[in-house]
């Protein structure tokens, strides 16, 4: 609510009316402005890729001798190129993800936080917009050298309804680690060092999630307390749509992650609100 | 109406406390003990609109904090403060299109793009359109002088390159308010110099208002017309500036180098020596009670001259003057 006083300091047209177009041409930007960022440094950029080599040479070593050793060629429904498709993908979400909340955390440490706080936009929003656009050119150059990897291993990718469904489901993964992250990182405000809360966090979307094992594999008690947690929802969903495309998948999928999304996005907000309130800056 | 109003500003901070090696840090985790902080006591303060308002004091007299509270990014403890109508920590955002904001220590400008891109970003961020952006840009560029840096990215840009655009960026929604902590900071004499001029240049051509810290006398005497000194958390001094000089920096101290021996009783009426060596002399004076002119041929006559020089207090000298007697 703006005070009569301040209307009339205000001059005139300084300041445009809030459209929709100009708020969501504001997180564009951003988002726009984070992906130059991330491209003045293709080295790294392509370096932060390559570790996925790895990942897809071990993983491939471990199966072929697990699927060796059962003599069948598929566990739980998935093949071995199907699981190492899984695996690709899941790595390829884990990989490129984000880690908004050692970005909270530094900001809050060095004060640079100030800077982002007296700006006409939802801080939240802000870092959302900024981290998709790290993730996206991420997850972009993983997929990339990932498939060409798992291809020469396995043969051929899942079809092209595996990658759009997966491609979609992995906007809203992303959103709900986003909130995950948000909420490590908030606890920044509080206890400014958050380095146990992300390694907790990390654990549980390695097991728990799906980054190591498709959760098929895993005996049906811990399936069922691991689909009824979130983290599933970040990495099994989206990895497990790309091998097995189907409508029924991708609106479970879909399903779970907004439930989860409606639930740790409002605690979210619930704390931003807080913790803006009560935040300590850093230096004089 | 001012442009900026603060009344009895009140902030205090909760610090955690820990007594020293493994046995403090174990009973700080068993009970914690908090320490208070009173970062602003009381502040009461009045800034008109286009006005340049010095605010001085040493490292952790508040100053900081006070600037943050008129941004709306700290919550103050009690009091009142309004920003161009606004009260800051309830209306950040609204507020937030009418004021601009450096913090010398920490860059908003991104730091591996060339500063242009962050202009383009705050365009869209303020919702300007892109043919004022655009103009703004031109003019601004022109008034800093930094048309030949925006292409290149921040991190290659000088210290004294990077604060002007900075500030730059800080004026591309033609804030009416501009808050300026400590612009200067590890610039060069130089550097300093041209960041005061295009800062005064805005103040005249746009009207701005500044409200300025600093611990640097320099800028506060080339910019400022009024001055606050706070020292903790308090005001202890709050005038025009030419009325600060009159007062405080009159003492002047005179380091003096001969040629040919002193004597050793060298001495000048109204001057208090604080040295006498054998080939020079340290000495002061109060420009009030003791002319320039005599000490000067005083010293001329004492024998042949190899050096001298003339220094006044620093500001953290004057506010010490200051502070001492509003302690007395």
């Amino acid at each position: 609510m703006r005070s009569r006083e301040a209307g009339a300091l205000a001059v005139e047209g300084r300041v445009r009316e809030h459209s929709a177009a100009a708020v969501a041409g504001k997180y564009w930007a951003v988002f726009r402005t984070q992906l130059l960022n991330s491209l003045a440094y293709p080295i790294d950029l392509l370096g932060r890729s390559l570790l996925i080599v790895l990942f897809m040479w071990i993983f491939m070593n471990l199966w072929r001798v697990t699927y060796g050793a059962t003599g069948e060629s598929s566990i739980a429904g998935l093949t071995l190129a199907d699981t190492m498709w899984y695996l690709m993908m899941a790595e390829a979400v884990m990989l490129s993800k984000h880690d908004l909340s050692e970005t909270f955390s530094e900001q809050v440490k060095d004060g640079s936080v100030a800077y982002l706080l007296n700006k006409p936009f939802n801080f939240i929003l802000y870092h959302f917009a900024a981290g998709l656009g790290d993730s996206l050119l991420a997850f972009a150059g993983n997929l990339l050298i990932g498939s060409a990897v798992v291809w020469l291993m396995v043969g051929p990718p899942p079809g092209i309804a595996g990658w759009i469904f997966a491609g979609a489901a992995v906007v809203l993964s992303w959103l709900l680690d986003f909130c995950f992250s948000a909420l490590i990182g908030l606890s920044a405000f509080v206890v400014e060092e958050t380095n146990a809360f992300r390694w907790i966090y990390q654990k549980f979307l390695l097991l728990l999630g799906g980054v190591l094992i498709p959760l098929d594999f895993f005996p049906t008690w811990l399936q069922t307390i691991s689909l009824n947690l979130p983290f599933a929802w970040i990495i099994y969903g989206p990895a497990r749509l790309f091998v097995e495309p189907s409508l029924t998948r991708l609106g479970h999928v879909f399903l779970q992650q907004c439930i989860w999304l409606a639930v740790v996005g409002g605690i979210v907000w619930v704390i931003y609100r807080r913790a803006v309130a009560r935040l300590v800056i850093n230096g004089g | 109406m001012p442009a900026i109003s603060v009344r009895n500003l009140r902030k205090t901070f909760q610090m955690k406390r820990k007594a020293a090696g493994l046995r403090g840090s174990l009973r700080a985790l068993w009970r914690p003990s908090y320490q208070s902080i009173e970062a602003v006591r009381g502040l009461s303060f009045e800034m008109e609109d286009g006005e340049l308002l010095g605010f001085i004091g040493p490292n952790g007299a508040g100053k900081s904090t006070t600037i943050k509270i008129l941004t709306g990014i700290l919550h103050p403890s009690g009091g009142e403060a309004t920003v161009l109508g606004h009260v800051p920590w309830q209306q950040r955002q609204d507020l937030a299109f009418q004021i601009g904001s450096v913090f010398g220590q920490r860059p908003q400008l991104w730091y591996h793009l060339p500063a242009v891109d962050t202009f383009y970003l705050f365009g869209k961020i303020y919702e300007i359109d892109d043919s004022s952006l655009q103009r703004r840009i031109s003019f601004l560029a022109e008034a800093f002088e930094i048309e030949e840096l925006l292409e290149t990215p921040v991190r290659k840009l000088s210290l004294g390159q990077r604060m002007r655009c900075e500030v730059a960026a800080s004026l591309l929604h033609r804030p009416r308010v501009l808050l300026l902590d400590e612009p200067s900071i590890g610039l060069d004499v130089v550097a300093k110099q041209r960041l005061r001029m295009t800062i005064q240049r805005m103040n005249e051509l746009e009207g701005v208002g500044v409200l300025l810290t600093s611990h640097d006398a320099g800028d506060i005497e080339t910019l400022c017309r009024r001055v606050i000194i706070v020292n903790h958390g308090e005001i202890v001094y709050r005038d025009k500036v030419s009325s600060l000089k009159r007062r405080y920096l009159t003492v002047k101290t005179v380091d003096v180098r001969y040629n040919e021996q002193l004597a050793p009783d060298f001495s000048l009426p109204g001057v208090e020596m604080v040295k006498v060596g054998r080939y020079g002399a340290k000495m002061r004076f109060d420009t009030r009670v003791t002319p320039v002119e005599p000490v000067i041929s005083g010293l001329a006559a004492a024998g042949s001259l190899a050096d001298v020089t003339v220094s006044e207090p620093s500001l953290e000298d004057v506010i010490s003057a200051i502070y001492a007697r509003t302690e007395a």
